[in-house]
């Protein structure tokens, strides 16, 4: 196989351990790591993002191309050139979209119900001793449990694919929501309980109106982890054994060994994981408009 | 309630006196305040004056009820302070406002807390007579960040008066303004102190910022914190700038400086602490 779809496969990798190594640091006081991400100069990012960052995509690209030409046994079959991959990626953009829509079922549920418990009993926990010492010990034990590790027994346990999959994407994504929650809200600057006190704000209203807006910044540095994770946990949990979706249908042109279509489903799903990042950032954007 | 009915609560509530007695506290074993006495008249205008690290903000947490002290009893109206409460609203010297909130609902959530009962129509008026006095009716829609430190001070005093409640405590408020913004932002305090009458706490490093305000000057010295020095301020009101010019107002801010020195000196002879920062002329 394939230098460039090793390369690919690195390259992902890297960027993810780049976002989950991230997130230690975030779990620390207040985040300089949001700060520095919302307050960068937009003309520097523009510059660097068209034209160092087209250029070196293009660069792989013409890499790409020439290596799969120089490589001479396999031809256009084990090791597909750009433009093979972009024609069989039109192709089969029909499959991939309802695939992805199998997913989409899937990972918003449960996306949505691990962001909001994690959302709300990070704050609980993170403000309240008593919860703390309750629920920290556990927490240290259980979050570090490499999510994937649940899939094998989750698809046996649970009575459809479905149930198992959203499962393993909640467990994905509810402990770095739930960790950066928390911390955010442990951490949360004096002056922000002296003012809610001084206005004599009940505890629903002081979580509501200030825990929680105080928190935002650490709440979407967690959802931004907890995302990566469940497009992971999910591709995963699909390769195992579903019958439709994204990563279903990677595993299922690699059993048929139709390579072009695989490394087709590998690019889209890049592309798919990448604007759902970008819309996460919008979001964040505008919710933290007032951050300075 | 119309603006001219608020106006007469307001008159009606002002001057709760303050009494400090005994009073110490230590932060994590080392200790901030020791021994503290203090009256406050209903109506009174007190500064506390000291360097850093002699307990002035943390006696006027105190007074707030943010902090609780370890030994004597805080009270006002003869009632124990055991919290914070609508009775005392409170400016810090930064970070009062929200900053995720608009300047009127940072005002509106303290409106809301002082009267549960009042409609949004009511609201909306006092929201714009509190920015009016404070001159912000302009910028009632904007985020705290898009204004001035300046402007934010005077957002926080809207706030305070928005609560509407009888002793104002002030931390510091202007300590990070510039030179023409303090004086304008002192002025506004004069303005709204002699219209309501309510009693003021007013926390400064600021010898002449103290002078030009209070009626009284509480020194406090550190080491541990602790009143060294009170002086009645005799110059009449209503004060202007000019003051500043004055023979007297001079000689007085001498004679204060000389106390802190003083202090400054004992203790530095009595080998308790050498180097300490007494009254940074830069920061004040």
């Amino acid at each position: 196989m394939s230098v460039a779809g090793s390369q690919s496969n690195l390259a992902g990798a890297s960027a993810l351990e780049a976002t989950v190594c991230g997130g230690p640091v975030l779990v620390r006081p207040a985040g300089g790591h949001v700060g520095g991400r919302t307050t960068s100069p937009k003309p520097a990012w523009l510059r660097v993002q068209g034209r160092e960052g087209v250029l070196f995509i293009a660069g792989v690209i013409l890499l790409w191309q020439l290596v799969s030409a120089v490589i001479p046994f396999s031809g256009h079959y084990l090791f597909p050139s750009p433009v093979l991959t972009a024609r069989t990626l039109w192709v089969s953009l029909p499959e991939l979209l309802v695939g992805t829509g199998y997913s989409f079922l899937i990972l918003a549920p449960s996306l949505a119900l691990a962001i909001t418990l994690g959302v709300i009993w990070g704050m609980l926990v993170g403000t309240a001793p008593a919860l703390n010492r309750m629920f920290s010990p556990f927490a240290r034990f259980v979050s570090p449990v490499p999510p994937t590790i649940y899939i094998p027994y989750a698809i046996v346990l649970l009575p459809t694919f479905r149930s198992a999959a959203g499962f393993v994407v909640f467990i994905g994504v509810f402990w770095p929501v739930f960790l950066n929650t928390c911390s955010g809200a442990a951490t949360l600057p004096r002056h922000y309980r002296d003012n809610a006190r001084i206005l004599g704000l009940r505890r629903g209203e002081y979580l509501r109106r200030v825990v929680f807006p105080a928190t935002l910044p650490q709440i979407f540095a967690g959802i931004s982890i907890g995302l990566v994770f469940a497009f992971i946990m999910l591709t995963v949990a699909e390769q195992f054994g579903a019958s439709n979706g994204i990563g279903r249908f990677v595993q299922l042109y690699a059993d048929y060994a139709d390579y072009p279509r695989m490394v087709a489903g590998i690019l889209y799903t890049g592309v798919v994981v990448w604007i759902s990042m970008e819309v996460l950032e919008c979001i964040k954007k505008r919710a933290l408009f007032w951050l300075k | 309630m119309s603006v001219a009915e608020v106006n007469e609560v307001e008159a009606a509530q002002a001057g709760q006196g303050l009494e400090v007695s005994s009073v110490s506290f230590a932060y994590d074993g080392a200790p901030v305040l020791q021994e503290v006495d203090l009256r406050i008249a209903p109506s009174e205008f007190v500064c506390l004056l000291g360097p850093s690290g002699s307990g002035k903000s943390t006696l006027l947490r105190l007074l707030a009820g943010l902090e609780l002290p370890d030994a004597g009893l805080i009270s006002s109206n003869d009632e124990a302070i055991r919290g914070p409460s609508l009775e005392r609203g409170v400016v810090f010297q930064n970070y009062s406002l929200f900053p995720w909130l608009t300047l009127a609902q940072n005002i509106q959530l303290a409106l809301k807390k002082a009267h549960p009962q009042s409609s949004e129509s009511w609201r909306r008026q006092h929201i714009a007579r509190h920015l009016q006095r404070v001159g912000l009716a302009e910028v009632a829609d904007q985020h705290p960040s898009l204004l001035s430190g300046g402007m934010q001070q005077r957002g926080a005093i809207a706030r305070m008066l928005a609560l509407g409640s009888p002793i104002l405590l002030m931390d510091e408020p202007f300590g990070a303004l510039d030179p023409v913004n303090r004086a304008k932002l002192q002025d506004l305090v004069l303005e709204i102190w002699a219209a309501t009458r309510k009693t003021v706490v007013f926390v400064t490093h600021d010898v002449e910022e103290a002078l030009y305000l209070a009626d009284r000057v509480v020194m406090l010295g550190s080491s541990p914190g602790r009143i060294i020095q009170e002086i009645t301020v005799p110059f009449a009101r209503p004060r202007s700038r000019r003051l500043f010019k004055s023979h007297e107002f001079t000689e007085l801010c001498e004679r204060i400086d000389g106390y802190f020195r003083e202090e400054m000196l004992q203790r530095i002879e009595a080998g308790i602490e050498a180097g300490i920062e007494v009254l940074p002329a830069g920061r004040a």
